[in-house]
């Protein structure tokens, strides 16, 4: 058993509502260094949302949240730590796709804990053949793939994935989840993701939780 | 089930006009869309009325002593706005249908020509309208100088021109709607050759500036033109609308789906854009339509070179690129491969002179400033593409990692230099055109002391692109804003309003030089004499002083208190790529 000052995320009577919609109600999530967490629901049941709170992307209404010792920051040292990976993502315009996974890995530095090279990324990632692509061109899977590569072109403490299966093919998603639970993982990077592919959580090794009227219940393994 | 469901009978195709009728029986129609759309068009009549009034009146005037540079100058921006008119057409299509008809009604079993035929109509009465302005304008231009014009035959000579200006435009348009399926080579081409028409017409206006033959040979051959040949080309441009309209209308039963609904994906974006005035989406669309189109080669990011890299010594490890450095270079490497977008940036500081040769009278000194204004924020925004990027993603901001402030701090050098080098570009011209003049230069050119005062403004637009770049996209579903009395100002169009005006701050010192060299904001100014005028207000080595003092403490007080980032936001609002 992890202590709970160990946590990398934890989140206590999470409340988070639009207007007078009431998303989340009492929510509580925890998760350990190397813990690969599934947040699972059915459309609207508010995983996109939790995560942008752990991202610090959006003010709950109430409860407490924690993420690698303290509440989530909209600061540059908080972003060293924490990739949120969500739908559509942006890109600069002129840039290639290799430029872009360079980019990151460089604006990045120093390099220190785990992540995978540039020409390992674009390997691993199929991205080969469009490497000197401008993200504009790709399919939407192959965006999502990039998207991807990014993330892990650089050491991270949380890897927040919202709906990552989105738009890949059966055998990249397993070797995904592979990726994650091989390699991210035992690294000690903390990964929360949202989805809806049970097969994708179960390959990764995930632990789920199930977000269903406003409240998180785990699931049994 | 309503009413309107009853007549869609099961089993049998459906008739458009049922369709329709059924759409808009569930639109609720208000007295306010009527009241908003009449506001609309009666503004729009009021800003065409006082746009056509000064033409109209120099020809009932039969005004024969107009210096003979404007009527050519005029003809040639005539024709470069036509040009122009029918590239925004080709570009958005120019056939389309609204986003909604696009996604419900173009693939179904309905009738192409039907369904299409409401958007020709419109479009003929469109370019029809534009058409005919263009005519007026062009005759109000080249009236002067044709022999056979008399005022009496005023009416005449306007009618000829609208039918024949509306006729010509109706027949180009129809032809770009021919060609519109043609994606791959002719849609190309005809937009090379409108940018070749457009362009060829300015340099032919900036031409007739500098060598005054020119314009005395278009005065020559406008001379001999008489109403009876005037009559003739309107016929012969009637006919060929009549021509391209018959094809257009024989072409829209099967016009192709796939053309239609990606083309209408766009406009309806880019319509949206423009109701908003949301230049930032615009630039948006068409910065990615442009990379869409290109094929690139990865290249190496900066890095330390090998010599600072073998020395160890703790302070050359600044030599290392910042991640804030590599940040900003993202907008040098996207110009680096734009190399269009700079030299349509130098051809452009030809404007203020242009807008000054075209202008008379006292408006002259503030067009040419606001010019100035609006060119000078242009270009420096032309350095902001990638800080608009990821100042709207948080998700892209997360993971390039780089902490705000730096990355503002490194960026700003972009902006400022180009809006320092094209605001220079265009005092210099206007000074070598003899409209600026110096009061103090002692044995330096006068020219040499307006592209200083160019360099040193520079910073001080930077400010303000900057502060655009980084503005939150347009919501238009978004309430509250200032009350104005006569209605609220949504809070969007307050924060534009600000950074047109932190660069006019930005910039004051050299807005207010430009009008005091053309006689102030009240003086005669017209014509020659502005320019001799110019004289007793020329420019001053203390107004540099000032202006230079300005611009960095504008920029440094920006960038000192400008937010660091946007902070949590609901969503980003802005398109994903498609």
């Amino acid at each position: 058993m992890v202590g709970v000052s160990e946590l990398v995320v934890e989140v206590d009577g999470l409340r988070v509502s639009y207007g007078s919609v009431v998303v989340l109600e009492d929510v509580a999530l925890s998760a350990a260094p190397g813990e690969i967490v599934a947040v699972m629901g059915v459309n609207g049941a508010g995983k996109s949302t939790l995560l942008s709170c752990l991202a610090g992307l959006r003010r709950p209404s109430g409860g407490t949240i924690r993420v690698l010792g303290g509440p989530p920051r909209d600061t540059a040292g908080y972003w060293r730590q924490v990739v949120l990976v969500a739908d559509l993502p942006t890109w600069y315009p002129g840039l290639t796709v290799r430029e872009h996974i360079e980019l990151v890995r460089m604006t990045n530095a120093p390099t220190d804990g785990w992540c995978l090279e540039p020409d390992e990324l674009i390997d691993a990632f199929a991205l080969a053949s469009r490497a000197d692509a401008v993200p504009l061109t790709l399919s939407s899977g192959q965006r999502q793939r990039l998207s991807l590569a990014c993330a892990l072109a650089r050491p991270s403490d949380l890897l927040l994935l919202d709906e990552p299966e989105q738009s890949l093919d059966a055998g990249f998603r397993k070797q995904l989840a592979c990726l994650l639970r091989d390699s991210y993982a035992p690294s000690g990077g903390t990964v929360v993701m949202a989805t809806h592919d049970l097969e994708f959580a179960q390959v990764a090794g995930a632990r789920r939780v199930l977000i269903e009227d406003g409240c998180a219940t785990e699931e049994p393994t | 089930m309503t009413a309107g469901t009853t007549a869609l009978v099961p089993g049998v195709a459906p008739r458009l006009a049922t369709v329709r009728k059924f759409t808009r029986r569930q639109r609720q129609g208000r007295w306010l869309d009527w009241y908003a759309a009449g506001f609309g068009v009666l503004l729009a009549c009021i800003y065409l009325g006082n746009f056509l009034v000064q033409p109209l009146r120099r020809l009932s005037s039969g005004a024969r002593g107009l210096p003979v540079g404007q009527g050519e100058t005029g003809l040639a921006l005539v024709i470069a706005a036509a040009a122009g008119l029918l590239l925004l057409a080709q570009s958005l299509g120019p056939l389309t249908l609204s986003p909604a008809d696009a996604s419900w009604l173009l693939m179904s079993p309905l009738d192409r020509r039907g369904v299409l035929r409401s958007s020709l109509r419109a479009l003929t009465g469109a370019a029809a309208l534009a058409g005919a302005l263009l005519g007026v304008l062009a005759l109000a231009m080249a009236g002067p100088y044709i022999r056979a014009f008399t005022p009496a035959r005023l009416g005449d000579w306007l009618l000829l021109a609208a039918v024949a200006g509306g006729a010509l435009a109706v027949a180009m348009v129809d032809v770009l709607l021919l060609l519109q399926p043609h994606q791959e080579r002719v849609r190309p081409a005809a937009r090379v050759l409108l940018r070749v028409i457009a362009l060829a017409a300015v340099a032919f206006a900036v031409a007739g500036e500098h060598w005054a033959g020119l314009p005395r040979a278009v005065a020559r051959g406008l001379a001999p033109v008489s109403l009876a040949a005037t009559s003739t080309v309107t016929v012969a441009a009637v006919v060929l609308a009549a021509v391209a309209g018959l094809a257009a209308w024989a072409r829209l039963r099967s016009f192709p789906a796939d053309v239609l609904w990606a083309d209408s994906a766009h406009a309806g974006r880019v319509r949206l854009a423009a109701a908003f005035l949301n230049v930032q989406l615009l630039g948006w669309i068409a910065e990615d339509n442009y990379w869409r189109r290109r094929v690139l080669a990865s290249r190496p990011w900066p890095k330390r070179k090998p010599w600072q890299a073998r020395l160890s010594a703790a302070w050359l490890s600044a030599a290392q690129p910042s991640p804030a450095f590599l940040l900003a270079w993202t907008d040098w490497r996207r110009l680096g491969r734009r190399p269009g977008t700079l030299l349509a940036l130098a051809a452009s500081a030809i404007a203020p002179a242009l807008v000054t040769g075209a202008l008379t009278g006292t408006a002259r000194g503030v067009a040419s400033a606001a010019v100035l204004l609006f060119g000078g924020m242009a270009a420096a925004s032309q350095g902001c593409a990638a800080l608009r990027r990821d100042t709207n993603d948080a998700t892209l901001r997360r993971i390039i990692g780089v902490a705000p402030r730096p990355s503002l701090v490194a960026r700003v050098v972009l902006p400022a230099l180009l809006a320092a080098g094209w605001l220079a570009l265009a005092l210099g011209l206007l000074a070598s055109a003899g409209v600026l003049h110096a009061r103090d230069a002692g044995s330096a050119p006068a020219a040499l002391l307006w592209v200083t005062l160019g360099v040193v403004a520079g910073p001080g637009l930077a400010a303000s692109a900057m502060r655009l770049a980084r503005t939150a996209p347009i919501d238009a579903t978004a309430l509250g804003g200032l009350d104005t009395g006569a209605g609220t100002m949504p809070t969007w169009l307050i924060s534009r309003i600000f950074s047109v005006i932190l660069g006019l701050v930005g910039i004051f010192p050299l807005v207010a030089a430009v009008i005091a060299a053309f006689g102030g904001l009240h003086g005669p100014g017209a014509g020659s004499s502005g320019a001799s005028r110019g004289l007793s207000h020329g420019l001053s080595a203390g107004t540099i002083v000032v202006q230079a003092v300005l611009s960095a403490a504008l920029l440094s007080l920006y960038l000192l208190s400008a937010s660091p980032s946007g902070g949590p936001r609901d969503s980003t609002g802005l398109p994903g790529q498609e």
